[in-house]
């Protein structure tokens, strides 16, 4: 038996002296640099979106130099302010409570019923991206016309079979319910993948333990999932609110030509169709968007203190699925109606109509060619150049927000601090205010002397930047994360400097991310209308400026064919990221568009 | 390689077991590591730790998870920065917080398996291998040399078929032969550990560990290896260190932190153990004696340096108690009644009880005793620890065992 221990610390000893070479700092100094690098972009980054808002917010008290309640003075004398704050409430919050319940009734049949669709689940995040809301609304309005749209023109045929006739009609996409039904076809798959992601990650064992006390199927659904799922169903809701205030493009083609004035579109008239532009007023307008998206996060942020909600265990350990029965295939079917519906639909009477050359019921199948859609968009100059600006912009603005954002994400990672954490949520800011609001303060800051950046390139690039920052901020959070802590600290200790690092191991594992963040970036600054209604003008237009201008005061053809042309670029883009996100999977990378 | 010309003089004076004066290969010295909580409050993750690591040994940094012995690892890689103290890596300074010495990790010339193995997913077998020969600064090596090296480290391992594969085609245990064929290839003199074993399967495991430790016999190398598993421990270490909130509790031998545990922590922590409180009533040159509420404990063990009327407290092993239906002939002896008999195969483990004190005897005989038949429980005073009872050593102070599995040395 050893009585003694050996001691556990060693007599102090006279150090050794370190060799020279361990003194040169060498690797921390290159790291100085690349962070250094990286806290001047997040900070410009955090500086485009933080600056223009309090150029908003100042504005509502200070005009030429002097403290003034005018601006909201006067923006409470707008005549129809009432009418116009109540069709805004109306729109979003119809279209919002609309997509909750789709929404959560399409994430449980396809998470946890035997009518579960991989395709369905696919597609429907989708949508916006397929069909940017402002194609949508083209689309929707030559499909429900009430004279010349053709699912109106088709159902005439149709009811004539049995004696009917009827002029117009029947539906009419001008209308409170057709408005509302497009602001739902894009709220919904917001609700979609928050609540799919709930239901995914929620222990079925609750569920399970519900059954056996003796509640059936919808007790069930009603009594143990809802409540489990609600902060996802809540999250979802706010993102449909936050839409739906800065939504400009759909109310400026459906409600405006049935009377229907919504904020958004008021702001942008009266900073881009009124002379001279009443900035004073569209100011204290969007103090009334901040505030609508401002109390919608204040209740989010109060639903999720309340309960002890999001207490689910990781994994949905095994998903039990509930079996419909006889129900199984109808419903199929009804997704399968809904998808193709929202999506296919519009965007076949697109193609249809560019197709034609003219917008009629009375389609010649066999005269459809590519001339109309070709003299309407090559052929024409300010389409032309509108086409190339928005591909110019989309790439370099969708490089520079992905690779500015990947830097931001990887400092983040590395560095838990608060300035880091601060950066962090500075660039994700923007998510938080509405884009309307945004554009309107890069508007007052960069328009005007001494920067003058009004009708440049330049002042669009700055916008989409800061307009769509968080979206590029979370898909270079994902990436980065998706390298995790250990591959790029395996590769320090095998002797790689900090560059080494980051060009052998971070960068070839975070590329097929940031493809995809950078896909994204494009197809939201392609199909841009919010910005581009603000900050484009004729000195500098853009593909959704165009259609805006077409749509005004041009032919329905032009405004189909170039609605299409927007569609076929998007869609390849994002076929081809699919693809290739499909391909290095195999690495075991998980990349994800949307 | 460590450089001997930077050996200082009087480094012989060092109590460095099996060294004799060669430089080690690691020296931490006064190492403290502070740990902001989201509620603003201060841990030491590291406290105030010293340790040598002799060339060639195999060091287990052994203690329950959050103790601090993976950022105590982490530190000597250089992944975490201490707030204070020395780390030498082969003689030279990788740390040292007064003469803001704070080496990266690619400047200390030492290999790390990680948990999860981190192998780059981007890269095949080969080049995850090749990785640390072409990264390290200096060491220029031609192409076939790297070959040659790479294949060398793959044979090592068992796995020379791999070498074109990704990682994501491999199963955990071949995943895991890469990481160690990675940490091997570039012959370094010190090679950490964090847990590589705890995601491979127990069959794997064993025959990982196995190889393993006759790899580094061969081989040479120091190694660095942090676990929460004692018997993993005891299997690979030529010395331990148990780590306790932040500080080593013993550093030993196997042997020593069995037989002889310095703390009540570390005879809770490895193996199972019966405790009995009292206070010392009389110390002699080679024993003392414990009053207890059942009765006197003589110990053989004078280590602990006790003064009669101090608090103290009584261990011993349960492979070292017996069980007998005659009174036997020793010092420490109790009459108690046996509540369960479990035979485990290698031994049969007897819970017994005197009032309220209870205890576990393992016998290496089986005998059928009836669950509540009377009988002596004893043990020999040169089996019997005597450590002083010293605040702050956590868990309820529980007459009986902590520990579920038995180790016999």
């Amino acid at each position: 038996m050893t009585a003694t221990q050996t001691p556990p610390t060693a007599p102090a000893a006279p150090s050794l002296d370190p060799k020279p070479s361990s003194k040169k700092p060498g690797g921390i100094r290159r790291i100085g640099l690349f962070d250094g690098v990286t806290i001047a972009i997040g900070l410009a980054l955090v500086a485009i979106v933080v600056i223009p808002l309090l150029r908003v917010l100042i504005g509502l008290f200070w005009v030429d130099g002097q403290f003034t309640i005018d601006p909201i003075v006067r923006t409470f004398a707008i005549p129809d302010l009432g009418e116009l704050l109540i069709n805004t409430l109306i729109v979003v919050g119809g279209s919002s409570l609309a997509a909750a319940v789709i929404g959560v009734l399409l994430a449980w049949l396809n998470e946890r019923t035997n009518a579960r669709m991989g395709v369905v689940g696919d597609a429907l995040p989708l949508l916006p991206f397929l069909l940017p809301p402002v194609a949508g609304a083209v689309g929707w309005t030559m499909l429900l016309s009430p004279r010349a749209g053709l699912l109106n023109s088709w159902f005439r045929d149709f009811v004539s079979l049995f004696g009917i006739e009827l002029e117009t009609g029947p539906f009419d996409i001008n209308s409170w319910y057709g408005l509302i039904m497009v602001f739902t076809f894009y709220a919904v798959p917001f609700v979609y993948m928050n609540a799919a992601a709930s239901l995914r990650n929620f222990d079925t064992s609750l569920e399970e333990a519900s059954r056996l006390s003796g509640a059936g199927a919808i007790r069930t659904l009603v009594k143990v999932t809802l409540p489990a799922i609600a902060p996802g169903i809540g999250a979802g809701l706010l993102l449909c609110i936050w839409f739906g205030f800065g939504m400009f493009s759909i109310p400026s083609i459906i409600g405006t030509p049935a009377g229907i004035d919504v904020i958004s579109v008021r702001i942008v008239q009266l900073l881009t169709f009124t002379y001279p532009p009443e900035t004073d007023i569209a100011v204290g307008l969007s103090g009334f968007v901040v505030l609508f998206v401002g109390l919608a996060y204040m209740m989010q942020a109060r639903i999720l203190r309340k309960g002890r909600f999001a207490t689910m265990t990781g994994k949905g350990s095994r998903s039990a699925v509930t079996d419909l029965g006889a129900w199984k295939w109808p419903l199929r079917i009804l997704m399968l109606v809904y998808v193709a519906g929202s999506t296919l639909l519009p965007m076949f009477a697109l193609v249809i109509v560019s197709l034609n050359g003219y917008w009629t019921p009375n389609i010649g199948w066999d005269s459809l060619s590519l001339d109309a859609l070709r003299i309407a968009v090559l052929d024409d100059f300010i389409t032309r150049q509108a086409l190339a600006n928005s591909l110019g912009l989309g790439l370099a603005g969708g490089l520079i927000g992905i690779v500015a954002a990947a830097l931001v994400s990887l400092y983040v990672a590395r560095n838990r601090t608060a300035f880091a954490r601060g950066l962090d949520v500075g660039i994700k800011m923007p998510a938080a205010i509405s884009n309307m609001v945004i554009a309107v303060g890069i508007l007052l800051l960069l328009a005007s002397p001494p920067f003058n950046l009004s009708g440049t390139l330049i002042i669009l690039l700055i916008g989409y930047l800061a307009l769509y920052l968080p979206q590029a901020s979370i898909a270079a959070d994902a990436a980065v994360s998706g390298v995790g802590k250990e591959l790029p600290e395996a590769s320090s200790v095998s002797g790689a400097s900090p560059s080494r690092t980051f060009f052998r191991i971070y960068l070839p594992l975070m590329v097929p991310g940031l493809v995809a963040g950078w896909a994204l970036l494009f197809i939201r600054m392609v199909g841009d209308l919010t910005a581009s209604a603000i900050l484009a003008g004729t000195g500098n237009p853009v593909v959704g400026f165009r259609i805006l201008e077409v749509f005004n005061g041009g032919s329905y053809a032009l405004l189909a064919a170039l609605s299409t042309v927007l569609v076929l670029i998007t869609a390849t883009v994002l076929v081809l990221v699919m693809v290739y996100a499909r391909r290095k999977s195999r690495f075991g990378i998980t990349t994800k568009v949307g | 390689m460590p450089s001997t010309t930077a050996v200082h003089d009087d480094t012989t004076s060092r109590a460095v077991p099996g060294a004799d004066g060669a430089t080690p290969s690691v020296r931490v010295e006064g190492l403290r590591k502070r740990f902001r909580r989201e509620d603003g409050s201060e841990v030491l993750a590291i406290n105030d730790v010293t340790f040598d690591v002799a060339p060639g040994e195999f060091i287990v940094l052994l203690g329950p998870s959050g103790c601090g012995k993976t950022t105590l690892l982490r530190t000597i890689a250089g992944l975490e920065t201490p707030d204070e103290g020395v780390i030498e890596i082969g003689g030279r300074t990788a740390f040292a917080s007064q003469r803001g010495i704070a080496q990266p990790p690619e400047r200390r010339g030492i290999s790390m398996i990680f948990q999860s193995y981190a192998l780059w997913p981007h890269m095949t077998v080969f080049k995850n291998i090749a990785y640390p020969l072409t990264s390290r600064k200096g060491l220029r090596l031609s192409r076939a040399d790297i070959e040659t090296r790479v294949r060398t480290a793959l044979a090592q391992v068992g796995i020379p078929e791999l070498e074109g594969q990704y990682p994501s085609q491999m199963s955990g245990g071949q995943q895991q032969r890469v990481a160690l064929a990675r940490a091997l290839v570039s012959n370094d003199d010190l090679i950490l550990f964090d847990e590589p074993l705890s995601n491979v399967d127990a069959k794997v495991r064993e025959q990982l560990r196995l190889e393993l430790v006759s790899m580094q016999r061969k081989l040479g190398f120091s190694a660095l290896f942090v676990t929460h598993d004692q018997t993993e421990a005891m299997e690979l270490a030529t010395r331990i260190a148990v780590v306790d909130s932040g500080r080593i509790a013993q550093f030993g031998t196997p042997q020593e932190i069995y037989s002889a545990p310095a703390t009540r922590y570390v005879a809770r922590f490895i193996g199972a153990i019966n405790e009995i409180e009292g206070v010392v009533s009389a110390v002699e040159s080679d024993h003392v004696v414990l009053d207890t509420p059942h009765g006197r404990v003589v110990s053989r063990d004078t280590s602990a340096g006790l003064l009669v009327g101090e608090g103290a407290v009584a261990l011993w092993r349960p492979e070292r108690g017996h069980l007998d239906t005659e009174e036997p002939n020793t010092v420490n002896r109790w009459r108690v009644t046996v509540d369960a008999a479990m035979f485990v195969g290698s031994h049969t483990e007897y819970l017994v009880r005197s009032g309220d004190m209870s205890a576990r005897l393992w016998s290496p005989r089986f005998e059928d005793v009836a669950s509540g038949s009377s009988s002596w429980a004893s043990v020999s005073p040169a089996d019997v620890r005597v450590l002083p009872i010293t605040d702050g050593e956590g868990g309820p102070a529980v007459t009986g065992s902590i520990g579920t599995t038995g180790y016999s040395a």
